[in-house]
């Protein structure tokens, strides 16, 4: 494309069109559209000039904007340049771009300069500094324009080219960039950054130059964080006098003219201060020995700046940085002496903590309307950012040397806030829920979701405080009156619940209980929880410490306002709920049977409209958990009611199978797992019925769907393989189809081999005889092309299961057939050096048994070639007994799930209440296996005397040998 | 550099090859920070009046003050010129000029083109006088840039102050030395063509127990730079030259003569695993873990260092040391108010707890556990790094057992509190490191409660963060945290088909199997 008039004109057409807010026109299925046609034109030589031509010259200013746009996103996609791909952008274009675009980008209005800056950034990503070695000089070289649109154009550029030093590793290529970048930058910038101040105080009366010179300095205090990250440069160690007196003064700066009427946007003043707290932190963490000097300094300007913050959201982040500055410095010993003083902690607790403790107006805001963000900041921590967490790190931060001061200056505000609150309460409960929230953080020292606080400041009595003044709230006969009150409340009975004597969490349950009904969302969710937490709580004998028997009066009354509460608006979903269901069931256990047809009824329509749109994982996790929970505690008493439950499930499960609601579909085959393994004869036919459809590919290929589809084939297996065999025989074929796919894939052969051994163990032989080869040779297959050691070690179950139940004759002529001599390699490749991989007690006996079979009952292991591995073997065997398991990988198996790391929720969400049992095959005929090889050995030798003795008086190891005759001892026999 | 591969294996805790883990004083391509305070200087400029009145072997033959200072051009005249005392007067003048204070005019001197008449000067044994000025004058010109340097080096001095060492005159042979040291410390070329030209034997010999202790430091720093620089490292034959009187000047009561030497053995040992052999086979090591305890800063410095390097060597080198005592002597060091002696002395330990389980469990049974646990709660940033480092080798090599011991010692809540250090790689060892401990626990069936200890003591909120870290592998490393512990794997030639029937075709084709 020439730089001619006329291409310019068509790329204007065309760049209108694509504004066109009607999408045929902007890409219309068939013709050639305008997106197509710039895209079909982007690889000729000269486009990118002539968009910088447009995006300059253009009448028309959206015109000007698009072409910017479209320009940023041209670079963006075509100049890196990728090994062994065409370069996209041909060479006097790139250096054309780079020779002009710094002087446009300055030139250009904001809304241009800012795509053009950032297309600098993605070019200087490749380029810099190797093949753009002017940018550099060119930016500093604009620091002298005096024009603060120029240098705020130049210093935004600077920012995005440097900011990755923030988080990139050191190497060799890093630092000499940046050296670079420091040799030609930092002075400069220093000059820049003095100038800069002294323009604010020449110009401190004129509001709009202000604000650019602001807007600089943010920028500049922006890339001293970026050049001073990696480490302390020479330079501004020279220059930290400079750099630090300037950033002190800055923060202690106020200027009318910078105010901002916004309450919620942060203005520039803000930002500013916010950074160079930032600055500090990283000087105070990384570069001590150096920032000494001016920390103290800093801590006091700091503090100063929080005395006089007011509460406005626009300075939450300024505040949440300031405080969690301080809170790092006053952990530190050399620095302690800065806290110390019995004024300076009065000071810092009156007035730094307690103020950034208040309920604000946006908490109460949130605590209405937007309960699930409130939730989840409240309770479970993600409040990082929040002025609320900050103050309660800098009280653990000072408790750290200062518990007893800190927490006697505590008291008195506790005291005079709960005072205020006695006076009036509707008007001053703000008052109370501060005091509760100081408790709260001055007592927790350490804390998990699943036990509460685990720590406790042993200076704060909880139990008095929560008799006298949790208590009484949450006895209130008005459940809906001061719910965050209420909240709080909760909330501590929840946290404390390890630190609050079990008598009086007794006497809270009626009261959370009660708490279910409430209106407010936080409040009947916190009381869900609260319960749900109070269950799993463990007593003596890691029994829990809230019996069944203590509930008794309470279930009614529990089960349905925990039922009610799915219904208040806003909670149709509620995981806390839902959870606490769950956890309600599996701590009453048979005293929820009288109300299990109600709740049944409750939790399948509830199954049925949430299968419409499931939104709620953890809801609909628990969900299913309960319907599991009814089932097995109430066929647990009755076995016949499994028929009740399926015909109250199946329409709801039949539903969800046709509509092919992928997440449910998992926890439905779990549920019938667990339904099907209830029947105690032989499979119902709706079982049957289903059975095709289970071996569908579509299924398959879903990783989520595997291991419940398994677990419920292995079902179908244990309970119906006769069935199978006589009535769904042209299925066999399908079914052993399901086992090769799983086999084929390193993340899914174990389960292949779970349906595998279910087939072998369930299935009437002469069913599976035709198929038998055909299976090894698929095993020897995946064992030749890819073994891994789990492979192995499923691969070694099985065999051995199959001797078990073929014999070890047919497990010989079987490999044997396959390839002549096979069992011998077998053996020797795999079976005696892999052996002691083998993990799981009802593996490792599986194993056992199966390796004496093959000793003791295979006649060409005592009379063929196969004879010199049978000392190996026993030996191995011997091994498998005695020696600890190997747990050693080879090398090129560590990095196998570390690339190939699966999505961050995992597919597949295991129920723990459909649990399936142990299932142990050898368990009926060999109870203990070493017992088992000394009888087997015994009987052999019966059979052919003086051979066995021989061999081991020959050729075992004298270790083993003394192992072994332990074994015949411990069976009282002898070898003959 | 750490090496990424290293990086991995410390992440999976297997192919543990503990030689690898072991980190050799990084060579430093790239500084950004100020030159280091602590090294020991690498060249001297004679200025101090005071030293020499300290020092009765310079002689009384010199008038410093009161003298006319003759013009540049005067100088230049003279010294070409044939007459002695003028000759003298004029190099005495130079070396006046070169010895003011502040900014010597080095360069100028040079220009003026009498170095190699100054050289000459240098051999007249007649005139001892002249033949000091010259030397004095010549080591401060040298005491510059390497550009300085080599214009004194390129008139020809080297063989000039080798032979002057045997001088008669202890103050001639005095300022040679200090010359000499000057030299070789600049770099591996001039320390070599210096031991080349048998610098060595007349220096050695200058060494006995009645030189006076001035002169005994500016030999013992002579041979410090005569050990100095790697690439390459100083000759072997050298090196086992030196090594004797090295030793020797060890137990020296004199503490500046104790550093040099400590620092020439330091020197010796930042190198390959054969040359700090050679030094561990002297026997010198708990002499040097001995210093490691002076009260002396420029002691215990160069000591430390030395001993620092001796544990990057193989795992018996590493055992002499301990066997020295060095695990008894870290303890103070790692407490040490300076920052810098604190990070030495974590790095040397983190090289140890890159050893062999056996050599783990002597840091256990010497007690460093709480020390190390203080470091990482309250030691300077740097030296929290290398303590990060000693967790995870610890973590690496250790058996469940130690590992367990580590924890109970209560390193884990400073540790954590490091998720918050503001460098990628720390956090990314650190969480590499965790997941040793979470490898640790699940062969102790103790998963979940580690779990419960990194929630308790703030390390789950802090690894969550993490997932929004800008560097993606310690985004990655944190995400693989969360999902393996706290919430929460193709063949294609072995694929089924898909039948007819709508569902997978059972087959497979045989092959000939040889496993």
């Amino acid at each position: 494309m020439e730089l001619s008039d006329a291409n310019l004109q068509t790329l204007t057409e065309y760049l209108k069109k694509t504004l066109d807010p009607d999408p045929a026109i902007r890409r219309p299925v068939c013709s050639l559209t305008a997106e197509k046609f710039l895209e079909s034109v982007e690889g000729s030589q000269n486009y990118p000039l002539l968009l910088l031509t447009l995006l300059e010259k253009s009448q028309e200013n959206v015109i000007k904007v698009c072409a910017s746009v479209t320009f940023k996103n041209y670079i963006k996609r075509n100049w890196r340049i990728v090994e062994d791909e065409p370069n996209k952008i041909c060479e006097s274009d790139r250096i054309a771009i780079k020779a002009n675009i710094v002087p446009l980008m300055l030139s250009s209005p904001e809304q241009i300069q800012k795509q053009l800056s950032d297309a600098i950034s993605i070019i200087g990503r490749e380029d810099f500094p190797q093949k753009w070695p002017d940018l550099l000089t060119e930016m500093v070289n604009r620091f002298q324009s005096g024009d603060f649109h120029v240098i705020n154009g130049v210093l935004r550029t600077a920012h995005s080219l440097f900011k990755r030093y923030r988080h990139e590793f050191k190497s060799n290529e890093l630092w000499t960039e940046i050296k670079l970048v420091l040799d030609a930058f930092a002075l400069p910038l220093t000059n820049l950054f003095k100038a800069t101040i002294e323009l604010c105080s020449t110009h401190a009366n004129d509001a709009s130059a202000l604000k650019v010179l602001f807007s600089s300095l943010i920028l500049i205090a922006k890339l001293f964080y970026s050049l001073n990250f990696q480490d302390l440069p020479e330079f501004f160690e020279d220059n930290m006098e400079t750099w630090m007196t300037n950033f002190h003064s800055l923060l202690t700066l106020d200027n009318k003219l910078l105010q901002t009427d916004d309450e919620e946007e942060a203005g520039l003043l803000e930002l500013l201060k916010s950074q160079i707290c930032d600055n500090a932190a990283l000087y105070a963490q990384k570069y001590d020995e150096e920032f000494q000097p001016y920390l103290p300094r800093f801590v006091t300007a700091i503090w100063n700046l929080l005395v006089t913050t007011g509460q406005e959201v626009k300075y939450d982040l300024l505040v949440s940085n300031a405080i969690q500055f301080l809170a790092s410095v006053c952990e530190r010993p050399h620095y302690k002496h800065l806290f110390e003083d019995q004024n300076t902690l009065t000071s810092i607790c009156e007035k730094v903590i307690v103020p950034n403790m208040e309920f604000r107006a946006a908490d109460e805001e949130a605590f209405e309307d937007n309960s699930e963000e409130y939730i989840r900041r409240d309770l479970e921590g993600s409040d990082i950012d929040t002025r609320r967490r900050a103050a309660c790190d800098l009280v653990r931060g000072l408790c750290k040397f200062f518990e007893g001061p800190v927490t006697g200056i505590f008291s008195g505000y506790v005291n005079s806030m709960l005072q205020e609150y006695a006076k009036n309460p509707s008007v001053n409960w703000k008052h109370k829920d501060a005091a509760i929230y100081l408790v709260t953080s001055l007592a927790s020292k350490a804390q998990t979701q699943k036990h509460g606080i685990t720590q406790a400041n042993e200076l704060v009595n909880l139990t008095e405080f929560f008799v006298n003044h949790i208590q009484p709230d949450l006895k209130s006969a008005t459940v809906n009156e001061f719910p965050v009150l209420k909240a709080d409340g909760i909330k501590y009975i929840m946290i404390f619940r390890n630190q609050v004597p079990k008598e009086q969490l007794l006497v809270s349950i009626p009261l959370l209980i009660n708490h279910l009904q409430a209106e407010s969302i936080v409040v009947h969710t916190y009381a869900a929880h609260a319960l749900e937490r109070l269950f799993t709580m463990r007593g003596t004998n890691n029994a829990t410490l809230i019996t069944a028997a203590e509930m008794a009066p309470f279930v009614e009354v529990l089960l349905t306002n925990l039922f009610k509460a799915l219904t208040l608006p806003g909670s149709s979903e509620n995981e806390y709920i839902m959870k606490a269901i769950m956890r309600s069931f599996s701590l009453l256990q048979e005293s929820i049977i009288p109300y299990i047809p109600s709740v049944i009824t409750q939790l399948t329509q509830k199954l049925l409209a949430v299968s419409k749109n499931p939104s709620k994982p953890h809801f609909n996790h628990y969900m299913f958990e309960s319907i599991c929970l009814s089932i097995r505690i109430t066929c647990k008493a009755n076995p016949e009611a499994v028929a009740s439950f399926e015909e109250a499930l199946f329409l709801v499960f039949t539903e969800i199978l046709q509509n092919d609601v992928q997440e449910f579909i998992p926890y439905v085959f779990q549920v019938m797992s667990l339904l099907l393994e209830m029947h105690k004869s032989e499979i119902p036919s709706s079982y049957m019925a289903l059975f095709p459809h289970l071996l569908q590919p579509v299924l398959w290929e879903r990783t989520g769907n595997i291991p419940p589809l398994v677990r419920l084939l292995q079902a179908y297996l244990e309970r119906g393989a006769s069935t199978i065999a006589s009535a769904a025989a042209d299925k066999i074929p399908g079914l052993l189809g399901v086992f090769q796919k799983l086999i084929a894939s390193k993340a899914n052969d174990h389960q292949g081999f779970y349906l595998l051994n279910s087939i072998i163990e369930h299935m009437p032989p002469e069913s599976v005889d035709q198929y038998r080869k055909q299976i090894f040779i698929l095993l020897f297959q995946r064992l030749q092309n890819s073994k891994t050691t789990k492979f192995i070690k499923s691969f070694l179950v099985f065999i051995n299961l199959y001797c078990v139940r073929y014999g070890a004759l047919a497990l010989q002529e079987i490999f044997d057939s396959i390839q002549p001599k096979m069992f011998g390699m077998v053996l020797e490749k795999i079976i005696i050096p892999e052996i002691q991989k083998v993990s799981g007690q009802v593996e490792k006996k599986i194993c056992a048994v199966g390796i004496t079979k093959i000793l003791t009952e295979c006649p060409p292991m005592m009379d063929t070639e196969y004879t010199k591995l049978w000392i190996p073997l026993l030996q191995a065997l011997i091994g498998l007994f005695e020696l600890p398991e190997d747990d050693t990988i080879p090398d090129e198996e560590h990095f196998i799930d570390i690339e190939d790391t699966p999505g961050y929720q995992t597919a597949f969400s295991q129920l723990a209440f459909a649990g399936k049992k142990e299932h142990d095959p050898v368990g009926q005929m060999v109870n203990n296996p070493r017992i088992h090889l000394a009888q087997s050995l015994h009987k052999l030798s019966t059979a052919c005397p003086g051979r066995v003795l021989s061999m081991l008086s020959t050729s075992l190891n004298a270790e083993a040998l003394q192992y072994l005759q332990g074994y015949l001892q411990a069976a009282s026999v002898s070898l003959l | 550099v750490r090496k990424h591969s290293e990086h991995l294996k410390l992440f999976k805790n297997k192919g543990k090859d503990e030689t690898t883990l072991r980190r050799q004083r990084v060579e430093v391509s790239i500084e950004l920070r100020k030159a280091k305070k602590d090294e020991q200087i690498l060249k001297r400029r004679n200025i101090s009046i005071h030293l020499k009145e300290e020092n009765p072997s310079l002689g009384e033959d010199r008038a410093d003050a009161g003298i006319i200072q003759p013009s540049l051009e005067e100088i230049v005249e003279a010294v070409n010129g044939d007459d002695t005392q003028l000759q003298l007067l004029a190099t005495q003048a130079t070396r006046n000029i070169l010895s003011r204070h502040k900014d010597p005019p080095i360069n100028q001197i040079i220009e003026l083109g009498i170095i190699p008449r100054m050289v000459e000067f240098l051999g007249r044994a007649d005139n001892a006088a002249l033949q000091f000025e010259a030397a004095w004058a010549l080591t401060n010109i040298a005491s510059g840039t390497s550009e300085h340097t080599r214009a004194v080096v390129d008139g020809g001095a080297i063989p000039a102050f080798i032979s002057l060492l045997s001088s008669p005159h202890m103050h001639v042979s005095e300022q040679s030395v200090w010359a000499l040291g000057n030299i070789a410390g600049d770099c591996p070329l001039y320390r070599d063509a210096l031991i080349a030209r048998d610098v060595i034997p007349p220096l050695l010999a200058l060494v006995s127990p009645a030189t006076p202790v001035g002169f005994l430091r500016n030999i013992t720093w002579a041979l410090s730079n005569l050990c100095r620089n790697k690439n390459p490292c100083p000759p072997l034959d050298a090196v086992q030259k030196l090594l004797p009187v090295l030793i020797f000047l060890l137990q020296h009561e004199d503490r500046d003569v104790v550093s040099d030497a400590c620092w020439a053995v330091s020197y010796l040992t930042d190198s390959c695993n054969d040359r700090i052999q050679v030094v561990v086979e002297t026997g010198i090591l708990p002499r040097l873990v001995e210093l490691m305890d002076s009260p002396h800063l420029i002691v215990m410095t160069p000591a430390l260092r030395a001993i620092g390097n001796v544990v990057t060597g193989t795992d018996q080198q590493t055992q002499e040391a301990i066997d020295a005592g060095v695990l008894t002597a870290l303890p103070r060091l790692l407490r040490h108010t300076k920052p810098v002696i604190q990070k030495e002395a974590a790095w040397t330990l983190s090289n140890i707890a890159a050893g062999p389980s056996l050599q783990i469990q002597q840091i256990i049974t010497c007690g460093l556990l709480p020390h190390l646990v203080e470091v990482l709660d309250k030691g300077d940033f740097k030296a929290q790094k290398e303590a990060v480092w000693v967790v995870a080798n610890f973590t690496t090599g250790g058996t469940v057992d130690q590992v367990l011991e580590l924890v109970r010692s209560g390193v884990l809540k400073p540790l954590l509190n490091l998720l918050l250090a503001k460098d990628g790689k720390t956090i990314l060892i650190i969480l590499d490191t965790i997941s040793n401990l979470f490898l640790a626990a699940e062969k102790l069936g103790e998963t979940e409660k580690l779990c419960l200890l990194v929630e308790e003591l703030g390390g789950l909120e802090k690894i969550e963060e993490l997932q929004n870290h800008e560097n993606d592998m310690v985004y990655r490393a944190a995400l693989n945290i969360i999902e393996k512990y706290f919430f929460g794997e193709e063949n294609t030639d072995l694929e089924p088909q898909t039948g007819q029937d709508g569902m997978y075709d059972f087959s497979v084709e045989k092959q000939d199997f040889n496993f």
